[in-house]
């Protein structure tokens, strides 16, 4: 701030201030002439109005704001660029909090650090840090219950595209996940016919007793030759690899609906999955903590 | 001071002159100095103008009232900037117009919404039914943003205006590189396409300060 402006402010502060003062005194007390008079000589409808000094309360407290006002401006800024004796500002009141907070969670965050991740998972205090930093960064799409949406992996049921271990699950915070899967439709025959065969088929993978009806059956039967194209990422069992993130077909959970449409849908043009990399987000530690959030959730659901 | 006031009281226009004069004080002392200060008037050395894209998802945002529900204004205070990222300085706003800083928080801030790790296919499937992906929201669903085509009638104009009027540093030749990209690879872009995009460029000022 320049010293103009800065002369500007203070200006105008102390004028207000000051003109306020003078106000306020010229007027509280009365001349011995009003005094005697003690009416301003206005009269209406036989009511007159009688001139009283200001009531002493109202007074005591104008002088009141006034004093506060100049010890205000002693101790915190707003006399231009005198920043007040206390050397107050919103910055170092927020740097302030962000240390103290850092000082009392960093060693809290160390000794996390030191225990595995699946022994950490035990712990009572994970669920309450570790639910929070869940809440804050994982909610918005796996959901604030962990059970996902459509699209978003539900992370209680012990059902994990890139595995389930300690490692896994902090690698995939850390880095995020891109899963893709090519639409397939002209690899497998390329027909509608070819398609709803192909979905009929994958249904009866986790869902055997589909293949009693004889629509399935025949469906499975001309689909299941060509299941070779799937079955080099969804592997020859259909129960899929977790190095590359292909999803198990037989478990009978879908990720994008379990619906015939929803199938034939994910063949004919492919899905995009993508989890974004929290590495930067969050410190490593945290990464941990979350990490064995994540995995007692779906330790609940084993139990 | 016998009854001096009087003089006031007894004349309407010198009252209206006098209260004009007092009540101008606290705007003088606290606006006035702001319009020459380098901390408000000097745009961050990591602010980039919006593209047309952006821009035209920055009207959205404003014709769908986003801003009566959602602040883009980081206080400084740790719970905010646990929340949300870096506190708001002046310089990112300084090629605002209008600023969107809004005053009533129903939703999250997104003066960082671009930095947070959120896909744009969320922010879509987010922005078409909010509590398919967040049940618990109360935000309304926009799902016609995706079927209306930006309306490009006006965005010369509103580039021209942003770059002659309010000093944002468009070249000549950005705006044409615009508007070739609008008659271009933009002309059929949604509505929705445009709103994410400026949802995913709010923040990215302040991309290197987050740790």
């Amino acid at each position: 701030m320049s010293d103009f402006w800065s002369g500007y402010i203070i200006f105008i502060v102390v004028l207000n201030l000051v003109g306020c003062a003078v106000l306020l005194f010229a007027n509280s007390r009365l001349s011995a002439e009003e005094a005697r008079q003690d009416t301003t000589g206005h009269k209406f409808d036989g009511i007159e109005e009688r001139n009283q000094p200001l009531p002493r309360w109202w007074l005591f407290l104008f002088i009141g704001t006034l004093v506060f006002a100049a010890g205000y401006l002693v101790l915190y800024p707003g006399l231009g660029r005198f920043g007040g004796l206390l050397n107050w500002t919103s910055v170092t009141q927020w740097e302030q909090e962000v240390a103290l907070m850092e000082k009392s969670s960093e060693p809290l965050f160390k000794e996390f650090a030191k225990v595995p991740v699946d022994e950490l998972a035990h712990y009572p205090e994970t669920r309450d840090v570790g639910g929070r930093l869940f809440a804050q960064n994982c909610a918005i799409c796996h959901g604030s219950d962990a059970r996902g949406a459509r699209g978003y992996p539900n992370l209680t049921d012990g059902d994990w595209l890139y595995g389930g271990s300690p490692d896994a699950i902090v690698q995939t915070i850390t880095s995020g996940r891109r899963g893709t899967m090519t639409p397939m439709a002209a690899a497998i025959g390329n027909t509608d016919e070819a398609v709803r065969d192909m979905a009929m088929y994958v249904q009866t993978l986790s869902r055997p007793d589909l293949k009693d009806k004889p629509e399935y059956r025949d469906a499975a039967e001309r689909a299941e030759p060509r299941f070779q194209v799937c079955a080099a990422c969804h592997g020859a069992d259909a129960t899929g690899n977790q190095m590359i993130g292909a999803p198990n077909l037989t478990d009978g959970i879908w990720l994008y609906g379990a619906r015939l449409e929803d199938i034939e849908s994910t063949i004919r043009e492919g899905r995009q999955g993508h989890m974004p990399a929290h590495e930067g987000v969050l410190t490593p530690e945290r990464i941990h903590v979350l990490a064995a959030y994540v995995y007692s959730l779906s330790m609940e659901t084993e139990e | 001071m016998a009854n001096r006031h009087a003089v006031i009281e007894k004349n309407v226009g010198l009252l209206i002159v006098l209260i004009l004069v007092a009540v101008s004080f606290g705007g003088l002392a606290e606006i006035v100095p702001l319009f020459w200060q380098k901390s408000t008037t000097e745009p961050m050395s990591t602010l980039r103008p919006y593209d047309a894209l952006e821009m035209a998802g920055r009207d959205i945002y404003i014709r769908e009232g986003c801003h009566v529900c959602h602040t883009q204004m980081v206080r400084p205070l740790r719970a905010e900037t646990e929340r949300f990222g870096p506190y708001s300085v002046a310089g990112e706003d300084v090629w605002e117009h209008p600023f969107l800083w809004g005053s009533k928080r129903t939703g999250p801030d997104l003066a960082r919404v671009g930095l947070r790790p959120i896909t744009e296919q969320w922010h879509r499937e987010h922005l078409r039914d909010p509590r398919a992906v967040v049940p618990e929201s109360n935000m309304p669903a926009y799902p016609w943003l995706q079927n209306t085509p930006v309306d490009w009638k006006h965005m010369e104009r509103t580039l021209s205006v942003f770059k002659d009027i309010f000093g944002v540093p468009y070249s000549e030749q950005d705006v044409a590189e615009q508007m070739e990209k609008v008659n271009g690879e933009w002309a059929d872009a949604s509505e929705e396409d445009a709103l994410v995009a400026y949802l995913l460029s709010l923040g990215q000022a302040r991309k290197e300060v987050r740790e």
